[in-house]
């Protein structure tokens, strides 16, 4: 197993659910919107499904030193909000852990 | 627009900021007017594509993708966004005085700036745009 981070997932869906970001959170997301900023302090890490150097998530990532997983393609249909899960940071996956 | 592709082709930062700022602002001034036809929302829609994601995610990119490996002592395109965006002194300091790596973060900074720009609330004034742009659009649309 490489580097991982643990937290509680919250799946992104709806702009409204980025208010359901807590201390600990993995942001789940099939692309990031501006609004990720507000909370970014918050979040442990973040899998997402876009992959560009220069898309919200990546930028908020590196402002903020968030571990991220980019070009995760089909994520958000694997996690559930509130669901404990992993990120593998070498291997490049997620999985829910107990 | 094709201004700004050529002004970023010959990396003129001076050039490209005030044709992105041009943009913008014809951009808002579609949003401002009493009354704007479909087509003027539709140019406003482009220029909001191109200056929120085509720009930055692919011209942007891959002009410094390009660029940057052109600086010596090497340092590789994470790195670079790195250094910047987590404002890492070390690497900064390595590169201050070096022209290529400051005229490319100069050109990075810009280009973020705008895709992070906020305006009556929203990124983008998408908002507003998206108000807008659904009252206008002609019914049956597709």
């Amino acid at each position: 197993m490489g580097k991982t981070v643990q937290g509680r997932a919250v799946v992104i869906k709806k702009r409204k659910d980025y208010s359901k970001i807590k201390p600990g959170t993995i942001l789940i997301a099939k692309e990031a919107h501006p609004d990720l900023v507000i909370s970014a302090r918050k979040i442990k890490g973040i899998a997402i499904e876009e992959d560009n150097k220069l898309c919200h998530a990546a930028i908020v990532a590196r402002e903020f030193g968030i571990p991220i997983l980019m070009g995760m393609e089909g994520i958000v249909k694997e996690f559930k909000t509130g669901e404990k899960i992993a990120l593998d940071l070498e291997r490049k996956t997620a999985y829910k852990i107990k | 627009m094709k201004n700004l592709l050529k002004e970023t082709y010959l990396l003129d930062v001076g050039k490209i900021s005030k044709s992105i700022e041009r943009l913008w602002q014809e951009y808002q001034a579609v949003l401002d007017s009493k009354n704007p036809s479909w087509e003027a929302m539709n140019r406003a829609r482009a220029i909001l594509f191109f200056l929120g994601y085509f720009y930055p995610e692919k011209i942007a990119l891959e002009s410094l993708e390009k660029r940057v490996r052109f600086i010596r002592p090497k340092i590789t395109i994470d790195d670079f966004f790195k250094a910047l965006d987590g404002k890492d002194r070390k690497i900064l300091g390595k590169y201050s005085k070096n022209k290529k790596f400051q005229k490319l973060s100069k050109f990075y900074l810009l280009v973020k700036g705008i895709k992070n720009r906020v305006e009556n609330g929203s990124y983008l004034d998408e908002e507003r745009f998206n108000r807008l742009y659904s009252k206008l659009k002609p019914r049956g649309y597709f």
